[in-house]
Protein backbone atom coordinates (compact mmCIF):
# COMPACT_ATOMS: atom_id res chain seq x y z
CA UNK A 1 0.00 0.00 0.00
CA UNK A 2 1.72 3.55 -0.83
CA UNK A 3 1.78 5.93 1.38
CA UNK A 4 -0.90 8.06 -0.93
CA UNK A 5 -3.39 5.13 -0.90
CA UNK A 6 -3.07 4.90 3.00
CA UNK A 7 -3.40 8.51 3.55
CA UNK A 8 -6.59 8.23 1.42
CA UNK A 9 -7.95 5.42 3.48
CA UNK A 10 -7.46 7.04 6.60
CA UNK A 11 -9.08 10.10 5.98
CA UNK A 12 -12.41 7.84 4.41
CA UNK A 13 -12.69 6.13 8.00
CA UNK A 14 -12.50 9.06 9.76
CA UNK A 15 -14.89 11.02 7.78
CA UNK A 16 -17.44 8.29 8.49
CA UNK A 17 -16.55 8.69 11.44
CA UNK A 18 -16.80 12.32 11.98
CA UNK A 19 -19.85 11.74 10.50
CA UNK A 20 -21.47 9.40 12.79
CA UNK A 21 -20.00 11.57 15.72
CA UNK A 22 -22.12 14.60 13.98
CA UNK A 23 -25.43 12.49 13.44
CA UNK A 24 -24.82 11.18 17.39
CA UNK A 25 -24.63 14.48 18.25
CA UNK A 26 -27.77 16.30 16.49
CA UNK A 27 -29.39 13.14 16.87
CA UNK A 28 -32.21 15.15 18.38
CA UNK A 29 -32.23 17.79 16.12
CA UNK A 30 -32.82 15.06 13.22
CA UNK A 31 -34.99 13.08 15.49
CA UNK A 32 -37.62 16.14 15.73
CA UNK A 33 -37.37 16.96 11.96
CA UNK A 34 -38.25 12.89 11.17
CA UNK A 35 -41.44 12.42 11.50
CA UNK A 36 -42.39 15.80 9.33
CA UNK A 37 -39.83 14.84 6.40
CA UNK A 38 -41.20 10.94 6.63
CA UNK A 39 -44.62 12.02 6.13
CA UNK A 40 -44.18 14.92 3.48
CA UNK A 41 -42.01 11.55 1.65
CA UNK A 42 -44.87 9.59 1.77
CA UNK A 43 -47.74 11.60 1.12
CA UNK A 44 -45.88 13.97 -1.44
CA UNK A 45 -43.05 12.95 -2.48
CA UNK A 46 -43.86 9.27 -3.60
CA UNK A 47 -46.93 10.56 -5.00
CA UNK A 48 -45.16 12.19 -7.31
CA UNK A 49 -42.58 9.21 -8.14
CA UNK A 50 -46.29 7.67 -8.51
CA UNK A 51 -47.28 9.57 -10.85
CA UNK A 52 -44.07 9.99 -13.19
CA UNK A 53 -44.49 6.04 -13.52
CA UNK A 54 -48.19 5.88 -14.41
CA UNK A 55 -47.41 8.55 -17.32
CA UNK A 56 -45.76 5.39 -18.94
CA UNK A 57 -48.60 3.10 -18.43
CA UNK A 58 -51.81 2.96 -19.83
CA UNK A 59 -53.19 2.25 -16.57
CA UNK A 60 -57.58 2.21 -16.00
CA UNK A 61 -58.64 3.28 -12.24
CA UNK A 62 -60.81 0.21 -12.09
CA UNK A 63 -58.55 -2.79 -13.12
CA UNK A 64 -54.64 -3.97 -11.61
CA UNK A 65 -53.85 -4.45 -15.51
CA UNK A 66 -51.44 -2.03 -16.29
CA UNK A 67 -49.58 -2.06 -19.98
CA UNK A 68 -45.87 -0.23 -20.30
CA UNK A 69 -46.50 2.36 -23.16
CA UNK A 70 -43.53 4.16 -22.58
CA UNK A 71 -43.88 8.08 -24.10
CA UNK A 72 -46.90 7.34 -25.89
CA UNK A 73 -49.26 9.42 -23.49
CA UNK A 74 -46.87 12.24 -24.14
CA UNK A 75 -46.53 12.33 -27.78
CA UNK A 76 -50.56 11.72 -28.33
CA UNK A 77 -50.40 15.00 -25.52
CA UNK A 78 -48.04 17.29 -27.31
CA UNK A 79 -49.57 16.36 -30.58
CA UNK A 80 -53.46 16.97 -29.68
CA UNK A 81 -55.03 20.00 -30.68
CA UNK A 82 -56.83 19.77 -26.80
CA UNK A 83 -53.80 20.52 -25.21
CA UNK A 84 -53.16 23.79 -26.58
CA UNK A 85 -56.59 25.30 -26.27
CA UNK A 86 -55.63 24.36 -22.91
CA UNK A 87 -52.39 25.86 -22.66
CA UNK A 88 -54.78 28.72 -23.93
CA UNK A 89 -57.25 28.46 -22.08
CA UNK A 90 -55.36 28.68 -18.55
CA UNK A 91 -53.42 31.25 -19.38
CA UNK A 92 -56.15 33.92 -20.17
CA UNK A 93 -57.83 32.12 -17.25
CA UNK A 94 -54.56 32.89 -15.27
CA UNK A 95 -53.57 36.66 -16.42
CA UNK A 96 -57.34 37.95 -16.39
CA UNK A 97 -57.67 36.54 -12.76
CA UNK A 98 -54.44 37.72 -11.55
CA UNK A 99 -54.60 40.54 -12.85
CA UNK A 100 -58.05 41.39 -11.73
CA UNK A 101 -57.50 40.56 -8.25
CA UNK A 102 -54.55 42.53 -8.23
CA UNK A 103 -56.18 45.36 -9.37
CA UNK A 104 -59.00 45.10 -7.15
CA UNK A 105 -56.76 44.29 -4.35
CA UNK A 106 -54.46 47.16 -4.46
CA UNK A 107 -57.94 49.92 -4.83
CA UNK A 108 -59.04 47.91 -1.27
CA UNK A 109 -55.87 48.19 0.07
CA UNK A 110 -55.44 51.93 -0.67
CA UNK A 111 -58.54 52.81 0.81
CA UNK A 112 -58.17 51.09 4.00
CA UNK A 113 -54.53 52.36 4.46
CA UNK A 114 -55.10 55.70 6.14
CA UNK A 115 -56.85 56.09 9.81
CA UNK A 116 -59.94 55.74 9.33
CA UNK A 117 -63.29 54.84 11.48
CA UNK A 118 -64.33 51.35 11.58
CA UNK A 119 -61.08 49.83 9.83
CA UNK A 120 -61.46 46.25 11.81
CA UNK A 121 -64.74 46.02 10.85
CA UNK A 122 -64.08 46.98 6.80
CA UNK A 123 -60.63 44.54 7.19
CA UNK A 124 -62.61 41.75 8.08
CA UNK A 125 -66.08 42.55 6.00
CA UNK A 126 -63.21 42.29 2.77
CA UNK A 127 -61.37 38.98 4.00
CA UNK A 128 -64.68 37.17 4.34
CA UNK A 129 -64.50 35.83 0.94
CA UNK A 130 -61.06 34.37 0.93
CA UNK A 131 -62.31 32.38 4.05
CA UNK A 132 -65.78 30.32 2.74
CA UNK A 133 -65.81 27.34 0.76
CA UNK A 134 -64.48 27.66 -2.77
CA UNK A 135 -67.62 25.33 -4.02
CA UNK A 136 -70.03 27.81 -1.74
CA UNK A 137 -68.93 30.80 -4.00
CA UNK A 138 -69.05 29.10 -6.85
CA UNK A 139 -72.49 27.99 -6.32
CA UNK A 140 -73.66 31.52 -5.07
CA UNK A 141 -71.89 32.96 -8.50
CA UNK A 142 -73.66 30.49 -10.30
CA UNK A 143 -77.41 31.86 -9.09
CA UNK A 144 -76.20 35.54 -9.39
CA UNK A 145 -75.56 34.06 -13.00
CA UNK A 146 -78.57 32.29 -13.27
CA UNK A 147 -80.26 32.26 -16.88
CA UNK A 148 -84.16 33.31 -15.89
CA UNK A 149 -83.52 33.78 -11.76
CA UNK A 150 -80.63 35.47 -11.11
CA UNK A 151 -79.67 38.96 -10.12
CA UNK A 152 -77.08 39.82 -13.43
CA UNK A 153 -79.83 39.52 -15.24
CA UNK A 154 -82.23 41.32 -12.96
CA UNK A 155 -79.93 44.30 -12.85
CA UNK A 156 -78.64 44.37 -16.24
CA UNK A 157 -82.75 44.32 -17.66
CA UNK A 158 -83.80 46.80 -15.39
CA UNK A 159 -80.75 49.32 -16.56
CA UNK A 160 -81.91 48.80 -19.92
CA UNK A 161 -79.02 46.86 -20.97
CA UNK A 162 -80.46 43.52 -22.09
CA UNK A 163 -84.16 42.94 -23.59
CA UNK A 164 -83.95 39.44 -22.40
CA UNK A 165 -81.65 37.17 -19.91
CA UNK A 166 -78.59 35.43 -21.13
CA UNK A 167 -77.31 32.34 -19.93
CA UNK A 168 -73.41 33.76 -19.33
CA UNK A 169 -72.77 29.78 -18.07
CA UNK A 170 -73.97 28.17 -20.77
CA UNK A 171 -72.82 30.23 -23.47
CA UNK A 172 -69.29 28.49 -25.14
CA UNK A 173 -68.05 32.48 -25.68
CA UNK A 174 -68.27 34.24 -22.72
CA UNK A 175 -68.55 31.04 -19.93
CA UNK A 176 -65.26 31.64 -18.93
CA UNK A 177 -65.30 35.09 -17.64
CA UNK A 178 -68.21 34.03 -15.44
CA UNK A 179 -66.48 32.12 -13.64
CA UNK A 180 -63.51 34.09 -13.52
CA UNK A 181 -65.31 36.79 -12.20
CA UNK A 182 -65.91 34.72 -9.05
CA UNK A 183 -62.25 33.68 -9.25
CA UNK A 184 -61.26 37.41 -8.75
CA UNK A 185 -64.13 37.64 -6.06
CA UNK A 186 -62.61 34.87 -4.16
CA UNK A 187 -58.98 35.77 -4.82
CA UNK A 188 -58.80 39.69 -4.28
CA UNK A 189 -58.86 39.85 -0.43
CA UNK A 190 -55.63 37.85 -0.21
CA UNK A 191 -54.28 40.62 -2.23
CA UNK A 192 -55.66 43.06 -0.10
CA UNK A 193 -54.05 42.52 3.19
CA UNK A 194 -51.15 41.34 1.59
CA UNK A 195 -50.78 45.28 0.00
CA UNK A 196 -52.44 46.30 3.10
CA UNK A 197 -49.68 45.20 5.31
CA UNK A 198 -46.78 46.35 2.71
CA UNK A 199 -48.50 49.81 2.36
CA UNK A 200 -48.18 50.55 5.81
CA UNK A 201 -44.65 49.85 5.67
CA UNK A 202 -44.02 52.78 3.06
CA UNK A 203 -42.44 56.09 5.44
CA UNK A 204 -45.15 58.14 5.80
CA UNK A 205 -42.41 61.19 5.61
CA UNK A 206 -42.32 60.07 1.73
CA UNK A 207 -46.40 61.24 1.57
CA UNK A 208 -45.57 64.39 3.51
CA UNK A 209 -42.60 65.24 1.65
CA UNK A 210 -44.37 65.19 -2.08
CA UNK A 211 -47.34 66.87 -0.05
CA UNK A 212 -45.03 69.75 0.00
CA UNK A 213 -43.99 69.67 -2.99
CA UNK A 214 -47.81 69.51 -4.20
CA UNK A 215 -47.52 66.38 -5.86
CA UNK A 216 -51.14 64.94 -6.82
CA UNK A 217 -52.84 61.77 -4.99
CA UNK A 218 -52.15 60.01 -8.87
CA UNK A 219 -49.10 61.48 -8.50
CA UNK A 220 -48.02 60.06 -5.10
CA UNK A 221 -49.72 56.51 -6.34
CA UNK A 222 -47.34 56.37 -9.18
CA UNK A 223 -44.18 57.68 -7.66
CA UNK A 224 -44.28 56.31 -4.44
CA UNK A 225 -46.90 53.66 -3.45
CA UNK A 226 -46.31 51.40 -6.40
CA UNK A 227 -42.20 51.41 -6.53
CA UNK A 228 -41.94 50.93 -2.48
CA UNK A 229 -44.79 47.98 -3.36
CA UNK A 230 -42.67 46.50 -5.82
CA UNK A 231 -41.49 43.47 -4.15
CA UNK A 232 -44.55 42.85 -2.17
CA UNK A 233 -46.58 42.85 -5.46
CA UNK A 234 -44.25 40.28 -7.18
CA UNK A 235 -44.46 38.03 -4.63
CA UNK A 236 -48.28 38.03 -4.05
CA UNK A 237 -48.87 37.95 -7.75
CA UNK A 238 -46.24 34.82 -8.01
CA UNK A 239 -47.99 33.38 -5.34
CA UNK A 240 -51.41 34.31 -6.73
CA UNK A 241 -50.78 33.13 -9.96
CA UNK A 242 -49.97 29.91 -8.74
CA UNK A 243 -52.57 29.35 -6.79
CA UNK A 244 -55.00 30.77 -9.85
CA UNK A 245 -53.42 28.19 -11.90
CA UNK A 246 -54.07 25.02 -9.98
CA UNK A 247 -57.58 26.26 -8.72
CA UNK A 248 -60.00 23.74 -9.01
CA UNK A 249 -63.17 23.60 -6.59
CA UNK A 250 -64.63 27.37 -8.15
CA UNK A 251 -64.40 25.84 -11.86
CA UNK A 252 -65.09 22.35 -11.36
CA UNK A 253 -68.58 23.87 -9.16
CA UNK A 254 -69.48 26.12 -11.76
CA UNK A 255 -69.14 24.63 -14.96
CA UNK A 256 -67.39 21.15 -14.54
CA UNK A 257 -65.08 22.54 -17.32
CA UNK A 258 -67.98 22.94 -19.88
CA UNK A 259 -69.66 24.14 -22.40
CA UNK A 260 -67.46 22.36 -24.50
CA UNK A 261 -64.73 22.24 -22.47
CA UNK A 262 -63.95 25.92 -23.11
CA UNK A 263 -63.78 26.91 -18.73
CA UNK A 264 -61.43 23.67 -18.66
CA UNK A 265 -57.92 24.80 -17.60
CA UNK A 266 -55.13 22.20 -17.33
CA UNK A 267 -55.86 21.16 -13.57
CA UNK A 268 -59.75 20.75 -14.62
CA UNK A 269 -58.77 18.39 -17.65
CA UNK A 270 -55.98 16.40 -15.25
CA UNK A 271 -59.15 15.66 -13.56
CA UNK A 272 -61.09 14.44 -15.79
CA UNK A 273 -58.88 12.48 -17.75
CA UNK A 274 -57.61 10.72 -14.52
CA UNK A 275 -60.13 10.38 -11.96
CA UNK A 276 -63.29 11.37 -13.83
CA UNK A 277 -62.93 8.99 -17.11
CA UNK A 278 -60.27 6.45 -14.98
CA UNK A 279 -57.41 6.65 -17.69
CA UNK A 280 -55.05 7.00 -15.23
CA UNK A 281 -51.90 7.27 -16.88
CA UNK A 282 -53.42 9.55 -19.65
CA UNK A 283 -53.83 11.87 -16.54
CA UNK A 284 -50.74 11.29 -14.85
CA UNK A 285 -48.73 12.44 -18.16
CA UNK A 286 -51.21 15.39 -17.76
CA UNK A 287 -50.23 15.83 -14.33
CA UNK A 288 -46.56 15.87 -15.29
CA UNK A 289 -46.74 18.70 -17.36
CA UNK A 290 -48.29 20.91 -15.12
CA UNK A 291 -45.89 19.86 -12.47
CA UNK A 292 -43.18 21.45 -15.57
CA UNK A 293 -45.33 24.61 -15.03
CA UNK A 294 -45.14 24.58 -10.79
CA UNK A 295 -41.40 24.19 -11.29
CA UNK A 296 -40.85 27.19 -12.99
CA UNK A 297 -42.87 28.97 -10.78
CA UNK A 298 -41.62 27.61 -7.58
CA UNK A 299 -38.00 28.27 -8.60
CA UNK A 300 -39.36 31.81 -9.43
CA UNK A 301 -40.58 32.29 -6.27
CA UNK A 302 -37.84 30.31 -4.31
CA UNK A 303 -35.55 32.67 -5.73
CA UNK A 304 -37.59 36.22 -4.74
CA UNK A 305 -38.19 34.79 -1.32
CA UNK A 306 -34.97 33.98 -0.56
CA UNK A 307 -33.19 37.37 -2.29
CA UNK A 308 -30.27 37.85 0.04
CA UNK A 309 -29.90 34.75 1.87
CA UNK A 310 -30.73 35.48 4.96
CA UNK A 311 -33.43 34.33 5.65
CA UNK A 312 -32.06 30.63 7.02
CA UNK B 1 -56.71 75.42 9.06
CA UNK B 2 -58.03 77.53 6.58
CA UNK B 3 -62.22 77.06 5.49
CA UNK B 4 -61.13 75.75 1.66
CA UNK B 5 -58.88 73.61 3.27
CA UNK B 6 -61.30 71.98 5.90
CA UNK B 7 -63.79 71.82 2.93
CA UNK B 8 -60.95 70.08 1.08
CA UNK B 9 -60.15 67.25 3.84
CA UNK B 10 -64.33 67.23 4.30
CA UNK B 11 -64.31 66.64 0.53
CA UNK B 12 -61.56 63.60 0.81
CA UNK B 13 -63.23 62.18 3.79
CA UNK B 14 -66.06 61.72 2.19
CA UNK B 15 -64.61 60.76 -1.42
CA UNK B 16 -62.70 58.07 0.55
CA UNK B 17 -65.78 56.63 2.20
CA UNK B 18 -67.92 56.36 -0.37
CA UNK B 19 -65.33 54.49 -2.28
CA UNK B 20 -64.76 52.02 0.54
CA UNK B 21 -68.69 52.14 0.85
CA UNK B 22 -68.91 51.00 -2.81
CA UNK B 23 -65.96 48.36 -3.08
CA UNK B 24 -67.78 46.62 0.33
CA UNK B 25 -71.07 47.02 -1.40
CA UNK B 26 -69.87 44.85 -4.61
CA UNK B 27 -67.83 42.70 -2.34
CA UNK B 28 -70.71 42.10 0.16
CA UNK B 29 -73.49 41.39 -3.07
CA UNK B 30 -73.37 37.87 -3.74
CA UNK B 31 -74.05 37.46 0.34
CA UNK B 32 -76.62 39.45 0.01
CA UNK B 33 -78.10 38.08 -3.11
CA UNK B 34 -77.74 34.36 -1.23
CA UNK B 35 -79.03 35.53 2.00
CA UNK B 36 -82.16 37.57 0.45
CA UNK B 37 -82.74 34.04 -2.09
CA UNK B 38 -83.45 32.46 1.11
CA UNK B 39 -85.68 34.32 3.20
CA UNK B 40 -87.96 34.49 -0.22
CA UNK B 41 -90.89 32.04 -0.73
CA UNK B 42 -90.56 29.33 -2.93
CA UNK B 43 -92.78 30.84 -5.54
CA UNK B 44 -90.81 34.10 -5.47
CA UNK B 45 -86.95 32.34 -5.64
CA UNK B 46 -87.98 31.37 -9.15
CA UNK B 47 -89.25 33.64 -10.61
CA UNK B 48 -88.01 35.96 -13.79
CA UNK B 49 -86.26 38.63 -13.19
CA UNK B 50 -85.31 38.05 -9.66
CA UNK B 51 -86.85 40.84 -7.24
CA UNK B 52 -83.54 42.36 -5.53
CA UNK B 53 -85.50 42.76 -2.22
CA UNK B 54 -87.93 39.90 -0.82
CA UNK B 55 -91.50 40.85 -0.91
CA UNK B 56 -92.70 39.10 1.39
CA UNK B 57 -89.80 37.58 3.67
CA UNK B 58 -89.98 34.26 5.17
CA UNK B 59 -87.74 31.54 7.43
CA UNK B 60 -89.52 28.75 6.11
CA UNK B 61 -86.36 27.96 4.02
CA UNK B 62 -84.51 27.55 7.07
CA UNK B 63 -87.14 25.31 8.83
CA UNK B 64 -87.32 23.11 5.89
CA UNK B 65 -83.38 22.63 5.30
CA UNK B 66 -83.03 20.52 8.92
CA UNK B 67 -85.26 17.82 7.72
CA UNK B 68 -84.49 18.14 3.49
CA UNK B 69 -80.87 17.90 3.65
CA UNK B 70 -78.19 16.21 5.65
CA UNK B 71 -77.05 19.94 6.98
CA UNK B 72 -75.79 19.01 9.92
CA UNK B 73 -74.25 15.76 9.30
CA UNK B 74 -72.09 17.44 6.54
CA UNK B 75 -71.00 20.32 9.40
CA UNK B 76 -70.20 17.42 11.68
CA UNK B 77 -67.85 15.90 9.26
CA UNK B 78 -66.99 19.09 8.42
CA UNK B 79 -65.55 19.41 12.21
CA UNK B 80 -63.72 15.85 12.16
CA UNK B 81 -62.02 16.41 9.19
CA UNK B 82 -61.02 19.84 10.13
CA UNK B 83 -59.96 19.23 13.68
CA UNK B 84 -58.09 15.60 12.75
CA UNK B 85 -55.88 17.81 10.31
CA UNK B 86 -55.47 20.54 12.96
CA UNK B 87 -53.88 17.60 15.23
CA UNK B 88 -51.87 16.16 13.02
CA UNK B 89 -50.45 18.97 11.72
CA UNK B 90 -49.36 20.60 15.01
CA UNK B 91 -48.14 17.15 15.73
CA UNK B 92 -45.93 17.16 13.16
CA UNK B 93 -44.89 20.50 12.31
CA UNK B 94 -44.07 21.87 15.97
CA UNK B 95 -41.26 19.33 16.85
CA UNK B 96 -39.64 20.22 13.20
CA UNK B 97 -39.78 23.90 13.45
CA UNK B 98 -38.65 24.21 17.11
CA UNK B 99 -35.68 21.70 16.31
CA UNK B 100 -34.74 23.82 12.69
CA UNK B 101 -35.19 27.10 14.96
CA UNK B 102 -33.00 25.80 17.88
CA UNK B 103 -30.39 23.91 16.60
CA UNK B 104 -28.05 24.31 13.36
CA UNK B 105 -27.65 21.16 11.20
CA UNK B 106 -26.43 19.49 8.32
CA UNK B 107 -29.48 19.63 6.19
CA UNK B 108 -31.49 21.97 7.47
CA UNK B 109 -31.65 24.53 4.53
CA UNK B 110 -32.98 21.89 2.10
CA UNK B 111 -35.35 20.58 4.86
CA UNK B 112 -37.01 23.67 5.05
CA UNK B 113 -36.92 24.95 1.34
CA UNK B 114 -38.14 21.04 0.09
CA UNK B 115 -41.21 22.26 2.41
CA UNK B 116 -41.89 25.44 1.12
CA UNK B 117 -41.30 23.47 -2.63
CA UNK B 118 -44.44 21.27 -1.36
CA UNK B 119 -46.54 24.28 -0.78
CA UNK B 120 -46.15 25.11 -4.05
CA UNK B 121 -47.22 21.23 -4.95
CA UNK B 122 -50.47 22.09 -5.37
CA UNK B 123 -52.86 18.69 -4.32
CA UNK B 124 -54.73 18.68 -7.87
CA UNK B 125 -51.50 17.91 -9.79
CA UNK B 126 -50.99 15.53 -7.04
CA UNK B 127 -54.38 13.92 -7.26
CA UNK B 128 -54.00 11.11 -9.90
CA UNK B 129 -50.66 9.83 -8.06
CA UNK B 130 -52.59 10.16 -4.25
CA UNK B 131 -55.35 8.33 -5.54
CA UNK B 132 -53.25 5.26 -6.35
CA UNK B 133 -51.04 5.95 -2.77
CA UNK B 134 -54.98 6.31 -0.75
CA UNK B 135 -56.12 2.86 -2.56
CA UNK B 136 -53.31 1.32 -2.57
CA UNK B 137 -52.79 1.92 1.91
CA UNK B 138 -56.76 1.15 1.76
CA UNK B 139 -57.20 4.65 3.07
CA UNK B 140 -60.72 5.23 0.77
CA UNK B 141 -63.31 5.98 2.08
CA UNK B 142 -61.97 6.82 5.19
CA UNK B 143 -61.92 10.34 7.66
CA UNK B 144 -58.25 9.98 6.96
CA UNK B 145 -58.08 9.87 3.19
CA UNK B 146 -58.99 13.33 3.82
CA UNK B 147 -57.43 14.58 6.74
CA UNK B 148 -54.07 13.12 5.27
CA UNK B 149 -53.75 14.92 2.17
CA UNK B 150 -54.73 17.96 4.13
CA UNK B 151 -52.23 17.76 6.72
CA UNK B 152 -49.66 17.57 4.03
CA UNK B 153 -50.44 20.20 2.25
CA UNK B 154 -50.85 23.25 5.02
CA UNK B 155 -47.53 21.27 6.66
CA UNK B 156 -45.17 23.85 4.60
CA UNK B 157 -47.44 26.95 6.42
CA UNK B 158 -47.04 25.80 9.63
CA UNK B 159 -43.76 24.45 9.89
CA UNK B 160 -42.37 28.14 8.43
CA UNK B 161 -44.77 29.70 10.45
CA UNK B 162 -43.71 28.74 13.72
CA UNK B 163 -40.10 28.27 12.78
CA UNK B 164 -40.13 32.17 12.58
CA UNK B 165 -42.05 32.43 15.73
CA UNK B 166 -39.67 29.78 17.52
CA UNK B 167 -36.79 31.92 16.80
CA UNK B 168 -37.83 34.92 18.22
CA UNK B 169 -37.99 33.63 21.59
CA UNK B 170 -35.10 34.08 23.73
CA UNK B 171 -32.86 30.79 24.09
CA UNK B 172 -31.76 32.53 27.57
CA UNK B 173 -35.56 31.76 29.03
CA UNK B 174 -34.51 27.90 28.44
CA UNK B 175 -31.01 27.85 29.58
CA UNK B 176 -32.72 29.17 33.13
CA UNK B 177 -35.34 26.65 32.99
CA UNK B 178 -33.19 23.91 32.42
CA UNK B 179 -31.19 25.05 35.28
CA UNK B 180 -33.94 25.17 37.17
CA UNK B 181 -34.61 21.39 36.31
CA UNK B 182 -37.17 21.17 33.81
CA UNK B 183 -36.64 18.13 30.88
CA UNK B 184 -37.27 19.48 27.71
CA UNK B 185 -40.58 18.37 27.44
CA UNK B 186 -41.16 20.60 29.93
CA UNK B 187 -39.69 23.28 28.74
CA UNK B 188 -41.65 23.03 25.07
CA UNK B 189 -44.66 22.90 26.87
CA UNK B 190 -44.56 24.77 29.91
CA UNK B 191 -42.63 27.84 28.18
CA UNK B 192 -41.96 28.09 24.87
CA UNK B 193 -45.99 26.77 23.65
CA UNK B 194 -47.27 29.24 25.60
CA UNK B 195 -45.01 32.32 24.41
CA UNK B 196 -46.04 31.09 20.98
CA UNK B 197 -49.58 31.42 21.24
CA UNK B 198 -50.08 34.13 18.28
CA UNK B 199 -48.54 31.86 16.08
CA UNK B 200 -50.31 28.96 17.21
CA UNK B 201 -53.79 30.57 16.64
CA UNK B 202 -52.43 31.59 13.19
CA UNK B 203 -51.32 28.07 12.39
CA UNK B 204 -54.76 26.56 13.75
CA UNK B 205 -57.25 28.93 12.45
CA UNK B 206 -55.25 28.77 8.92
CA UNK B 207 -55.30 24.58 9.38
CA UNK B 208 -58.86 24.66 10.49
CA UNK B 209 -60.00 26.96 7.27
CA UNK B 210 -57.84 24.83 4.67
CA UNK B 211 -59.52 21.35 5.55
CA UNK B 212 -62.87 22.84 6.15
CA UNK B 213 -63.13 24.55 2.50
CA UNK B 214 -61.85 21.79 0.33
CA UNK B 215 -64.02 20.05 -2.13
CA UNK B 216 -61.09 18.09 -3.95
CA UNK B 217 -59.76 15.54 -1.37
CA UNK B 218 -63.71 14.89 -0.26
CA UNK B 219 -64.74 14.82 -4.39
CA UNK B 220 -62.02 12.19 -4.81
CA UNK B 221 -61.50 9.72 -1.82
CA UNK B 222 -64.83 9.78 -0.74
CA UNK B 223 -68.17 8.08 -1.60
CA UNK B 224 -70.12 7.79 1.06
CA UNK B 225 -71.98 10.37 1.54
CA UNK B 226 -72.42 9.72 5.05
CA UNK B 227 -69.04 11.77 5.30
CA UNK B 228 -69.42 14.39 3.40
CA UNK B 229 -68.20 17.67 4.20
CA UNK B 230 -70.19 21.38 3.99
CA UNK B 231 -68.26 21.71 0.43
CA UNK B 232 -68.91 18.26 -0.73
CA UNK B 233 -72.80 18.10 0.45
CA UNK B 234 -73.33 21.89 -1.27
CA UNK B 235 -72.01 20.60 -4.29
CA UNK B 236 -74.10 17.13 -4.26
CA UNK B 237 -76.87 19.10 -3.74
CA UNK B 238 -75.90 21.08 -7.82
CA UNK B 239 -78.58 18.45 -10.11
CA UNK B 240 -77.55 17.53 -13.57
CA UNK B 241 -80.91 18.80 -14.86
CA UNK B 242 -82.62 20.23 -11.69
CA UNK B 243 -80.80 22.33 -8.92
CA UNK B 244 -83.22 22.85 -5.91
CA UNK B 245 -81.79 26.55 -5.22
CA UNK B 246 -83.70 27.32 -2.55
CA UNK B 247 -82.29 24.32 0.21
CA UNK B 248 -78.46 24.44 -1.56
CA UNK B 249 -78.47 28.56 -0.77
CA UNK B 250 -79.60 28.04 2.71
CA UNK B 251 -77.03 25.04 3.22
CA UNK B 252 -74.78 27.88 2.14
CA UNK B 253 -76.07 30.05 4.38
CA UNK B 254 -75.69 27.69 7.24
CA UNK B 255 -72.45 26.42 6.57
CA UNK B 256 -70.56 29.44 6.65
CA UNK B 257 -72.09 30.87 9.83
CA UNK B 258 -69.36 29.01 11.84
CA UNK B 259 -66.79 30.56 9.81
CA UNK B 260 -67.85 33.82 10.18
CA UNK B 261 -67.90 33.62 14.05
CA UNK B 262 -64.25 32.67 13.78
CA UNK B 263 -63.85 35.56 11.78
CA UNK B 264 -65.09 38.11 14.15
CA UNK B 265 -63.37 36.61 17.04
CA UNK B 266 -60.16 35.80 15.21
CA UNK B 267 -59.66 38.14 12.54
CA UNK B 268 -56.21 39.55 13.60
CA UNK B 269 -54.68 36.20 13.83
CA UNK B 270 -55.89 35.47 10.23
CA UNK B 271 -54.47 38.40 8.42
CA UNK B 272 -51.59 37.51 10.30
CA UNK B 273 -51.09 34.53 9.02
CA UNK B 274 -52.11 35.27 5.52
CA UNK B 275 -49.65 37.63 5.96
CA UNK B 276 -46.69 35.57 7.12
CA UNK B 277 -46.95 33.07 4.63
CA UNK B 278 -46.23 35.82 1.89
CA UNK B 279 -44.45 38.68 2.65
CA UNK B 280 -41.24 38.68 4.98
CA UNK B 281 -40.93 41.85 7.48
Amino acid sequence: MSLAEEYTDTTDASRLERGLAYFQRNSRAYLLIAPTALFLLAVVGYPILETFRLSLYQSPADSNIETFVGLQHYAEIVTSDIFYQLLWQTGRWVVVGVAGKTVMGLLIAVHLKGDIRGRKFFRTAFLIPWGIPYAISAVVFRWIEHPQFGFLNAILLKLGLIEQGIGILGNPDIAWLGVVVADIWIGTPFMAIIFLAGLQSIPQELYEAAAIDGAERWHQFCYITLPQLKSVILIATLLSTIWTFVSFDTIWTMTGGGPLSTTATLVIHIYQVGLQNGNLGRGAAYSVVGFLFLFVFAIIYLRVYTRGGDEL
Amino acid sequence: MTMAGYDRSRLRKVRLYGVLLALLGVMMLPFYTMFSSTLKPENEIFSAPATLVPSDPTIQAYLDVWTQTDVLLWIANSFVISLGTVALTLALAIPAAYSCARNDFVGKRTFLLSVLVVQMFAPVVLIVGLFDVITQFGLFNTYLAVIIPAAAFTLPFNVWMLYGYFKTIPVALEESARIDGASQFQILTKIVLPLTKPALVASITYTFLYAWNRLLFVLTFLTDSAKYNVPRGVFSMVGALQTDWRMMLTVSVIGIVPLLILFAFLEEYIVAGMTAGAVKE
